[in-house]
């Protein structure tokens, strides 16, 4: 093989990317990182409109904590030296259901005693039901912890340990979340509320792991959800700086076109522009959808590689709308920072109606102003709406209608939001910016602009992955992938754990010369 | 070790089996799984390519002399692999790449026609003699028929948002800031935007009026949607405007209700117009300006250091790496100063906004007209800038991307 300069190149510097980045820069690796775009981060990102700085995607992040609390995320963060101001929100959610029978509207609050006294009043009758469910999310909490430490791979004796400490867990996490709440007894009012975060975790309640699901909500609970005060855009920045910082390198504008892969290893990759970079290992912050599809020979890619592709499902795209208001957030009339708005309360409806344009309406408002009240200038707020398509909603768009379809999503949003919450957005609008699945396609490259990754749901869950993710999947040699398409699931929290996870393994590759 | 205090009742008949195979389990679907390589375009990922191609390669398929100004018909070159136009949203601009001597550089001008003639296969900048404006004047003088060039996708947010701004709209329009209105007012006669659009159009005199016969082409056809008021400053004649867009030339013709008022003319024209958008007390939403354009000189601005213009300071540029150096005038952009050594630099908007020139201050002070300030917070705080709009304070060093 040619000579190389660099010990890894990481393709993308999204979340997934950057996290590997620092982490093999930090062991003293040389790393390379490639990005297509101007800046760092995928989806990690703000853009101006006027006189607002808009965060493109980041709603709550997990495992982050402070202080006892401190979670798992945090700790990688810290580790990597990075300077964010990191802002908590004081609750966890506000869930509204319109269903004329069932609908209901609580703002549940953060801290486990709380978030369970606020279930009893809304649902009386639920206050042991949960209190067993967020106990079971302490202990899964304890045994997510204990797993990372033994990174996933226990040793036989430590699996012997796991048997006697985590028995319990390893019972819970085959079984779904409805099932389990069912099981448990919550009354379905709670169950449909505690359900309400499924949405960020890509399935819905009949196909997500219990485990996964109560550990990520008990952390929420103990840790609360965090963000940047600069929006996201500040992560990825500060990224950037330290990856510099500890020797490596970052070229912007930089697409990758062909990973050069033959006879089943990794021998460096060719830029757009010819350039070629021999380089033995690479990371691949890109789905292997779009790797393999676009990037690698076709007869290179091996069998199970295809196969576990076509086994998946891909995850959910995203439609998100920006408002920039000149009105005071206390003075919009409707507090929360981070809401879903259903017609129902039933997960399953909620994932088969967001397939299509025409029966997906549901949404989540998220109002940063509540979180950072300087966010924008005095007198104004920030609020932003997100949706998830379950399926290829707009293949039937065509460039000419397309504008009109986007201005019409939103428009049913926002208007729908003004009757649910009974206040007035059209006459406040001074800024807006409409993002559809075409154009996190255009920004992200992922197919259908997927921003989850693959459907994380029975089979393919997060414990089966991460199990998987060192030597079962990604089976060509020096090539490895990470990101919310990852062993760890979506989210941010997920794809910076997923980064750092896979740089530990590339690490481990070259210890043992594979 | 009972430290958690949950039912264990709810656990009875759950085993671990179940857990200790869910890797074989995987492995199973895995393997009962299609070994075709699947597809990973998708409608939304041609849809991404076709609406904001990175660039656009373009033949000037027809010239057209307005005296002192002049339309370039442009249509896709398919040898070159630009095989339809991008459809836009009308009042966006494209960036036309450069080369003047050994400079690269991209100069936007809104798309003066509108959104239905992309379908067709066709845009037309119109470029207009102006002082100093050394790109127009090469285009001017450049470009025939059958003239080569390369076009950026549709960019920028100066366009109608019917969330946003009221179903009337007034223009104000100087010169040649009268492009994206001519776009805006096809599309309303073409029946893709819904708005009634009056343009008050600024300009000295009768000779002067860039446009005259298109416009009242498209305002005949417009079923009243559209109309143009003529302002000259330099001449009084029945059946004109004299003078400038005043606030109450403005509210003359806004009438009474909600409008929104759009601004697109020659930098000369922002602070009279600013002047008059507060005097009709309009909400911030309710008045948008195109900003397209360089700053010109950064003593413009009132914050701008006195003693610092007559200056002249060495910018380091690193490049995936690789450095040179160049030099910047104190009143220079330190994107003109890498476009004007030959250095390939990224750039669109060239007014501060779009962020297309993102770039790392490594060392050195720079000055940033605020009014052109378009970063992020998280840029400041970390050291990035947007060269289009960055004037050299000191020697300074930049880390730039390379062009896509």
């Amino acid at each position: 093989m040619a000579k190389t300069k660099y010990d890894v190149i990481i393709v993308g510097a999204g979340n997934g990317g950057l996290s590997a980045a620092a982490y093999l820069a930090k062991e003293g690796k040389k790393v390379l990182v490639l990005e297509k775009h101007n800046l760092p981060g995928g989806c990690a990102t703000s853009f101006r409109r006027g006189r607002f700085e808009f965060e493109a995607t980041l709603h709550e992040m997990c495992q982050m904590g402070k202080g006892e609390h401190q979670g798992a995320v945090r700790t990688l963060l810290d580790g990597y030296g990075l300077n964010v101001d990191w802002v908590s929100a004081e609750e966890a959610f506000r869930s509204i259901s319109t269903d004329p029978d069932n609908g209901f509207d609580v703002t549940m609050p953060v801290g486990v005693q709380a978030f369970i006294d606020e279930m009893e009043r809304a649902v009386p009758g639920s206050r042991e039901s949960i209190t067993t469910v967020l106990e079971l999310g302490r202990m899964l909490t304890d045994g997510v912890a204990w797993l990372a430490a033994h990174h996933n791979e226990p040793s036989p004796p430590a699996k012997v340990e796991m048997l006697l400490k985590y028995h319990d867990l390893m019972k819970v996490v085959p079984m779904t979340t409805d099932d389990m709440l069912r099981r448990i007894g919550v009354p379905d009012k709670a169950r449909e509320i505690f359900e309400s975060y499924w949405d960020y975790v890509g399935v819905d309640s009949t196909k997500m792991s219990f485990a996964v699901y109560a550990f990520m909500t008990y952390t929420y609970l103990t840790q609360k959800p965090w963000m940047a005060r600069h929006r996201s855009h500040e992560i990825s920045l500060a990224f950037d700086k330290r990856i510099r910082e500890m020797g490596g390198e970052i070229w912007y504008n930089t697409e990758v076109k062909r990973i050069d892969v033959k006879d089943g290893a990794v021998h460096g990759v060719e830029l757009a522009d010819g350039t070629y970079i021999p380089c033995g290992r690479v990371i691949s912050n890109l789905m292997p959808h779009v790797v393999f599809d676009r990037m690698v020979e076709k007869a290179e890619v091996p069998e199970r590689e295809r196969k576990l592709m076509n086994a998946r499902k891909l995850a959910q795209s995203a439609f998100t709308v920006y408002l920039g208001l000149d009105i005071p957030y206390d003075q919009l009339g409707f507090k929360a920072y981070d809401t879903f708005v259903r017609s129902t309360g039933d997960t399953l409806a909620q994932y088969e109606n967001a397939a299509t344009i025409d029966t997906h309406k549901d949404y989540c408002v998220t109002i940063i102003s509540e979180a950072i009240p300087d966010c924008s200038p005095e007198g104004t707020c920030m609020v932003q709406f997100a949706k998830f398509y379950t399926e290829d909603a707009f293949a039937d768009v065509s460039a000419e209608d397309y504008f009109k379809v986007k201005d019409a999503i939103a428009e049913e949003c926002i208007t729908h939001f003004e009757k649910v919450a009974g206040i007035d957005l059209r006459s406040h609008i001074e800024e807006i910016v409409v993002a559809s699945p075409v154009t996190w396609a255009r920004y992200l490259g992922t197919p259908q602009g997927d921003v989850y990754g693959y459907a994380c749901g029975t089979w393919d869950g997060m414990f089966p992955r991460v199990q998987s993710g060192h030597k079962l999947d990604y089976t060509i040699r020096g090539l490895r992938f990470c990101g919310g398409h990852g062993t760890q699931m979506d989210g941010y929290s997920q794809a910076y754990l997923s980064g750092a996870e896979q740089a530990r393994y590339t690490l481990l590759d070259m210890k043992e010369g594979k | 070790m009972a430290k958690y205090n949950y039912d264990k009742s709810a656990l009875r008949g759950l085993g671990v089996s179940a857990f200790l195979g869910e890797v074989k389990l995987r492995e199973q679907h895995i393997a009962a799984a299609s070994d075709e390589m699947p597809q990973s375009i998708f409608n939304a990922n041609v849809l991404a390519k076709k609406l904001h191609p990175a660039k656009q390669f373009v033949k000037v398929a027809r010239v057209i002399d307005h005296g002192d100004a002049k339309s370039f018909v442009l249509v896709p070159d398919p040898a070159r692999g630009t095989e339809e136009m991008a459809y836009f949203r009308a009042g966006q601009y494209t960036s036309v790449e450069l080369s003047l001597g050994s400079a690269t550089l991209w100069k936007p001008y809104s798309i003066c026609s509108g959104p239905v003639d992309a379908l067709k296969g066709t845009y037309t900048i119109t470029v207009r003699r102006s002082n100093g404006g050394y790109a127009s004047e090469y285009i001017l003088n450049n470009w025939t028929e059958g003239t080569e060039a390369v076009i950026s996708g549709p960019q920028g947010d100066f366009y109608y948002q019917r969330l946003r701004d009221a179903k009337r709209v007034v223009a104000m329009a100087g010169g040649s800031g009268i492009t994206p209105f001519h776009s805006m007012a096809c599309a309303i006669a073409d029946g893709i935007e819904d708005f009634d659009l009056t343009i008050l159009y600024g300009n000295r005199t009768r000779e002067s009026i860039l446009l005259r016969e298109e416009l009242d082409a498209v305002a005949a056809r417009s079923n009243g949607r559209v109309k143009i008021v003529h302002v000259l400053s330099d001449e009084e004649t029945e059946g004109y405007e004299h003078g400038f867009i005043t606030a109450e030339l403005i509210k003359k013709y806004a009438g009474d209700g909600d409008y929104s008022l759009f601004l697109c003319g020659p930098k000369a024209m922002y602070a009279f117009a600013d002047a008059q958008i507060a005097a009709l007390g309009l909400p911030r939403r309710r008045a948008r300006k195109e900003l397209y354009g360089d700053y010109g000189d950064p003593a413009r601005s009132a914050a701008y250091p006195a003693a610092s213009a007559e200056k002249t300071y060495t910018v380091t540029v690193s490049i995936r790496g690789e450095t040179q150096t160049v030099s910047c005038r104190a009143d220079q952009t330190l994107l003109s100063a890498m476009e004007q050594a030959g250095i390939k630099a990224p750039s669109r908007c060239r007014s501060g906004e779009c962020g297309w020139c993102h770039s790392l201050l490594l060392s050195g002070e720079v000055f940033i007209p605020a009014e052109a300030d378009g970063r992020r917070e998280a840029d400041k705080t970390f050291g990035w800038i947007h060269p289009c709009c960055t004037y050299p304070l000191s020697n300074v060093a930049l880390d730039v991307p390379t062009l896509l």
